[in-house]
């Protein structure tokens, strides 16, 4: 647990462990009942249904367990909660209780409270019955870490806390191969042979089988390389999947038609951002309002195409109105998810069964996205405002041509009868050199209020049609005072001031949930009154006021966390009964084990094989998939024409996303259509036989092979090299005992039958390389192949 | 098949033995490659690694939820003939003869009563009523009315149960499809049939416990798009997801072996694959690692299954002459409803067959023709074929559509190659069979023209709380908590429509 003072040490650690007062110890079960934490998930869970904040649907006995007057006044005699007396609390003869009519919750629910659940209410009965606020509503105080003090990583400290309490012991240090090969996925999505390459003396060693690629690598070394991958632009698009999956970023409409629309620039721009480390308070007032800035400039209003990445929908019959309405929802709702954490579209139609926020609330929300002049008429893929993004030249060239479709067309109008063919013509070519430079031109719909504000209204179960009372914009005071609420710009203001209770601990915990799997709050997407309280609350509130105080530094704060003990654990389950105590690895006593993205193992068998061609941004592309699919999904309106050369094998982050009818070689992805900021992770068939068969894969496997077949004539040479660049550590004797093995198999079937092996070596549209034994080549390939289908090739351990 | 290696926790499997059986086997075979680990990982912590989910992302056993079904079922799995774009209660099933004598007239006071139409139609008050297109009459021992659009399914109306007061929410397709399918107009909610693989279970071991196959007919000027959310699995584990099966070539993405890769190899290939994953979990303990050994052992098993599923040569030419002319043609409807009994037969639980192009907004007197040709006789074969088999027993199928269409044209009255009807979904009519289904009846009626559900009025929630229980399963037990409340198929409606169960 030593942590010695690096110069990138920051000295604030140690100061604010000084200046900042104790947050009071953890209180471990069964100390005092902690009302946030022990109670009110109880009755938020339990009774906030019928018993809680919404007003006009649902509330029955004219009671209210979420407010502290409510429940403990007096109602003739009869208090619900009786601080002090839990005998004489109705709550718990009602929890007690065996009679049907009068047992609470209803036993017809089918979820009766645990009698743990029911002591712990009489406890925090029986001690006063303090009431609180939720917890991820308060202010983030910094947690006083003295470990500090004694050169501990805060982090570490932290969660040395619930180890000890739940007596669990943290397992040692992952081996450095597996340590760099972890750390450069998480950060660049890449494996470390490609990212760090020869700059990185450790990768060079461990190439060298007489070094010991266990030696530990010391924590400058660490420090250096943690640098290195930072400050690769591959980081930049490691972090932007994510991003583009909560912004749900798409190259074409959505819905029937689903037409193409261009935001990449959009999307190139927030690679930028996270490149540059644009600080996270900046990258949200740009993304929410960067329009409203005085005098903005063009990449400003670039970054607002955040909002405006929503569905669009041309289906025939549907209402503009209703259609822009749902476009003002889906920007509300997913600010809500992405900025809160909170489930705003609860509110959509009623009052909030959990979280204090009313329908209300809501629509008061909207009111801030309500004033953008977009038209909800259908069918047109680049719905205005919009900025073209295009050098002078073009624009120029583009207002020449249509200036010259003009003339044409009026003269064109104009010109009698027999003269009409020869200009119909010339118009005509005018018409198609226009629309050709046109073309060239990306236009991302972006942002901007229009002067006349528009007013918004309290909509009736959320119909378009049924308008309530006027809403003007404002936020809820529950979560924080906003000193204005004019406009977006203020709302966004608002969302990073440092007193906000939730944009910190959610955007923090994002992170986190990237590097380890799972959030410190599970829930990524709910920090309401429903999400679990978090075990780690003070290392979730440490990293939140570090994240706030360092000026929403997000490379720094990525720094910090895998720099920890913690972050750098090996991932083995090397005690069964810890795994039982803990099998969800929620105290974190041991690394991050998990398969790896469906993009990432994409990307990593490119990058492998030497196909990956990694130049950053610019339109999508169109990689590998299978015939027919387009065609099938829009009955034969839109054809997917596969690029060509270098585009098969740019970074998945780049290929073009169809949302009627998705990429076909990603699984458990974000679908891309509204906001997702929780991965999945399943383990479905299909998803094995596309990393077995798809000519991406099959492709990558041959050039893997052929990489190693020139790089070594010696086979365990040609072993090694294959396990560097795969899995990033030599490769055991049992393991090559096996390789051997297939390669055997592989040999026997390619010289019998030599065709096959160049029907295999065939696959996938880049030319073979001269010079390899035809049967050699297949057999390395089939066992490439199969190494590119290796648990832990797939898995980041 | 290839033999399976030494060390497959699939090896001692028998594929004979009932699904429960074989889990059973597999707990003990998984014991057994567990006791091997060298990790020395003991009894207690082998009963947290075989019982809990385990890591995020870990899989559920396959047993499904405990506790489901929590009734006898009737059902044990369903096929459900989704006829996508609205098809047309009046003109098919709903027989009203008083639209003969309104035919040309306004639509009489009191049918409309501040309804919403779609836009196409605006404000319906006006509107000229329309008359079937083609007559009706009765059939069978039942006396079921059935017009002459549907000759095939007349002739086995004694096995239906028509249900003519469905009634939903939606005016829009995919509104309302998604509505029908996960109860929820947005989409983002799980669809039936991953709500049903997740409470109980997938039964079969070669196969994906949910498959879904789409088509339309040739010439349909207006497909209606199938999005990916009408098989989704929303916030449950995408496993739960329905496998779509494509049209042609391969049902399966990458089904196929390389090119160049023979078989025999690749199972050579994935025997190493799978003791190099063992080495692994003998050195980490990750459960995980038993996942991704069983996940592509079941890879392989669909690269046998799937292709044995789609040769229909062991079909006798009589059975294949019952579903129509279409039925060896990959993408049609007949092609995926004898899939769908193939599929049955093979332990899949839920399987949905996706018709488009019933939008007849202008083509009642044209394209509504091809359209019935295309689906009415394969629909009926297929209900007769699994009842020749037993399998009609224990098989719910069902047939409808997302809503109905306008009593009133769409259209001008005087261009008969035009006529047209509108979204309706305020009546319609869908017919169910087997799986504990009433034979030869019909529940429920509209009004006298067909506008609204007025006896017995089934509501979207009714019938998906009635289909679950047909499977066994209590709608409202069936639940999922997600962002912080407990959501089911049936939102916080729903209730079985028990007359019409046997």
């Amino acid at each position: 647990m030593q942590f010695p003072c690096h110069r990138w040490f920051p000295l604030r650690w140690l100061a604010a462990a000084f200046l900042l007062i104790p947050s009071g110890g953890r209180s471990a079960s069964p100390g005092p009942v902690v009302f946030s934490r022990d109670v009110l998930p109880i009755l938020s869970d339990a009774c906030f249904q019928c018993h809680g904040p919404d007003a006009k649907e649902g509330r029955k006995g004219d009671l209210r367990l979420d407010d502290e007057t409510d429940a403990k006044r007096d109602r003739d005699g009869i208090r619900v909660i009786h601080a002090g007396h839990p005998d004489a609390s109705e709550l718990l003869q009602r929890l007690l209780s065996h009679d049907p009519d009068e047992q609470m919750p209803p036993p017809d629910l089918g979820r009766p409270l645990s009698s743990e659940q029911i002591d712990t209410l009489k406890r925090w009965i029986a001690e006063g019955a303090k009431w609180g606020k939720h917890w991820a509503f308060e202010r983030i105080e910094r947690p006083f870490v003295p470990e500090v003090s004694a050169g501990i990583h805060p982090v570490d400290a932290l969660v040395q806390r619930g180890l000890d309490e739940a007596g669990l012991k943290p397992n040692p240090p992952a081996d450095p191969a597996t340590l760099v090969r972890r750390l450069s996925l998480d950060l660049t999505g890449l494996p470390p042979s490609v990212v760090l390459g020869d700059h990185s003396a450790l990768i060079r060693d461990r190439e060298n089988p007489k070094t010991d690629h266990r030696s530990p690598i010391t924590d400058p070394q660490w420090s250096s390389i943690v640098d290195q991958l930072l400050a690769s632009p591959h980081y930049g698009e490691r972090m932007s999947w994510d991003w583009l999956d909560a912004a749900r970023y798409a190259d074409s409409n959505g819905y029937q038609g689903d037409n193409e629309r261009t935001m990449w620039p959009w999307r190139d721009w927030v690679v930028q951002a996270y490149n540059e480390n644009l600080p996270f308070d900046q990258f949200t007032i740009l993304q929410l309002a960067g329009d409203l800035l005085p005098s903005p400039t063009q990449e400003q209003i670039l970054a607002t195409g955040f909002n405006r990445n929503h569905m669009i929908n041309g289906e025939g019959g549907r209402i503009a109105e209703e259609n822009r309405v749902d476009y003002v929802m889906d920007m509300t709702e997913t600010m809500g998810t992405v900025w809160l954490g909170l489930t705003l579209n609860c509110c959509r139609c009623h009052d909030h069964k959990f979280d204090p926020l009313t329908q209300a609330d809501y629509y008061r929300f909207t009111a801030f996205f309500n004033q953008t002049p977009v038209s909800g008429a259908g069918g047109n893929a680049q719905t205005p405002p919009v900025l073209e993004i295009a050098p002078p030249e073009a624009i120029t060239a583009r207002d020449t041509a249509r200036k010259a479709r003009n003339a044409a067309k009026a003269l064109l109008d104009k010109a009698p009868e027999p003269e009409k063919a020869a200009l119909e013509k010339s118009f005509k070519e005018t018409e198609a050199k226009l629309k050709s430079l046109e073309d060239t031109i990306p236009k991302v719909m972006v942002m901007a209020d229009q002067k006349e504000p528009r007013k918004t209204f309290l909509l009736d179960r959320g119909l378009y049609n049924a308008p309530g009372e006027e809403v003007a914009a404002a936020v809820p005071a529950i979560l924080l005072p906003a000193p204005e609420t004019r406009n977006r710009l203020d709302l966004a203001r608002w969302l990073v001031s440092r007193d906000h209770p939730l944009t910190a601990r959610v955007t923090v915990n994002r992170l986190w949930q990237m590097l380890f799997g799972v959030g410190l709050v599970k829930t990524a997407e709910d920090f309401g009154l429903q999400a679990e309280y978090p075990r780690q609350r003070e290392l979730l509130d440490w990293l939140a006021a570090e994240y706030v105080e360092s000026g929403w530094d997000t490379k720094a704060l990525l720094k910090t966390i895998v720099t920890s003990e913690t972050y750098r654990r090996s991932s083995a389950i090397t005690s069964p009964s810890d795994f039982e105590n803990d099998p969800e690895n929620r105290l974190l006593a041991r690394g991050a084990r998990f398969r790896m993205p469906s993009w990432m193992i994409r990307d990593q068998a490119l990058a492998v094989s030497g196909l990956l061609e990694g130049s950053v941004g610019g339109p999508s592309v169109f990689p590998y998939q299978p015939e027919g699919i387009w065609d099938e999904a829009t009955f034969g309106k839109k054809t997917y024409r596969m690029s060509e050369g270098g585009d098969l094998h740019r970074r998945s982050l780049y290929t073009f996303w169809r949302r009627i009818v998705g990429p076909t070689e990603f699984f458990d992805t974000a679908k891309r259509q509204v906001c997702e900021v929780k991965p999945l992770r399943t383990n479905t068939p299909m998803h094995a036989l596309t990393t077995l068969n798809s000519p991406t894969y099959v492709e990558a496997a041959r050039f893997l092979a052929d990489k190693v077949l020139r790089a070594h004539s010696d086979e365990s040479a040609r072993f090694q090299t294959l396990s560097h660049h795969l899995l990033a550590r030599p490769a055991n004797a049992e393991e090559t005992a096996i390789w051997k093995r297939s390669l055997g198999r592989a040999r026997d079937s390619f010289s019998r039958d030599s065709a096959a092996a160049d029907r295999l070596l065939a696959v996938g549209s880049s030319p073979i390389r001269l010079g390899l034994d035809t049967v050699e080549h297949a057999a390395w390939t089939a066992l490439c192949l199969n190494l590119l289908n290796l648990d832990e090739t797939l898995t980041k351990e | 098949m290839s033999p399976l290696p030494a060390h497959s926790p699939w090896r001692i499997l028998d594929p004979a033995a009932p699904a429960p059986l074989r889990d059973h086997q597999l707990g003990i075979n998984r014991r057994q490659f567990f006791g091997r680990a060298a990790t020395g990982i003991g009894a207690g912590a082998l009963a947290s690694l075989l019982s809990k989910e385990g890591l995020l992302g870990a899989e559920p056993e396959p047993g499904g939820l405990t506790g489901f079904p929590n009734r006898p079922p009737k059902a044990k799995r369903v096929i459900y003939l989704f006829q996508n774009g609205g098809p047309t209660h009046v003109d098919l099933f709903d027989y009203k003869p008083r639209l003969h004598e309104v035919h040309g007239k306004p639509v009489p006071e009191g049918y409309l009563g501040g309804k919403r139409f779609s836009t196409m139609t605006g404000d319906p008050s006006g509107k000229l009523m329309l008359q079937p297109v083609e007559p009706f009459q009765q059939h069978g021992r039942s006396g079921a009315w059935v017009s002459a659009f549907m000759p095939h399914t007349a002739k086995i109306v004694d096995e239906l149960c028509f249900v003519k007061s469905l009634h939903t929410d939606a005016i829009n397709h995919a509104p309302a499809i998604s509505f029908l399918l996960s109860g929820a107009q947005i989409p983002g909610r799980p669809t039936m049939g991953a709500w049903l693989n997740y409470g109980l279970g997938v039964s079969s071991e070669d196969l994906p416990g949910f498959v879904v196959m789409t088509s339309v007919s040739k010439g349909t000027s207006c497909g209606q798009i199938f999005y990916d959310f009408y098989w989704g699995s929303g916030f449950l584990p995408t496993r739960f997801q329905g496998a779509k099966f494509r049209g042609s070539r391969d049902p399966v993405l990458y089904l196929n072996n390389p090119d160049g890769l023979s078989s025999d190899l690749r199972r050579g290939l994935l025997d190493d694959l799978s003791e190099l994953n063992a080495i692994k979990f003998r050195a980490i303990g990750d459960p995980e690692i038993e996942t991704r050994i069983a996940q592509y052992e079941m890879a392989y098993r669909m690269q046998t299954s799937v292709p044995e599923l789609t040769d229909f040569s062991d079909e006798p030419d009589h059975i294949l002459a019952m579903y129509g002319p279409q039925v060896r043609e990959p993408g049609t409807f007949a092609y995926n409803c004898l899939m769908a009994r193939r599929l049955a037969e093979r332990g899949v639980n839920f399987i949905q067959c996706m018709h488009a192009g019933w939008d007849q907004h202008n083509s009642l007197t044209t394209e509504l023709y091809t359209q019935c040709r295309d689906t009415d006789q394969p629909s009926a074969a297929l209900v007769m074929d699994l009842k020749m088999r037993g399998l009609l027993d224990d098989t719910l199928v069902i047939w409808g559509g997302e809503f109905g269409r306008t009593p009133f044209i769409q259209g001008d009255l005087g261009n008969r190659e035009r006529w047209g009807r509108d979204h309706h979904p305020y009546a319609f009519t869908i017919w169910m069979a087997g799986g504990g289904v009433k034979p030869g009846i019909t529940y429920g009626a509209s009004d006298d023209l067909g506008f609204n559900a007025v006896e017995n009025p089934v509501h979207v929630h009714d019938l998906q709380a009635t289909i679950l229980h047909l499977l066994g399963i209590d709608h409202e037990r069936l639940t999922y908590r997600f962002q912080g409340r407990y959501f089911r198929l049936t939102d916080v409606h729903g209730h079985v429509v028990r007359p019409i169960l046997a």
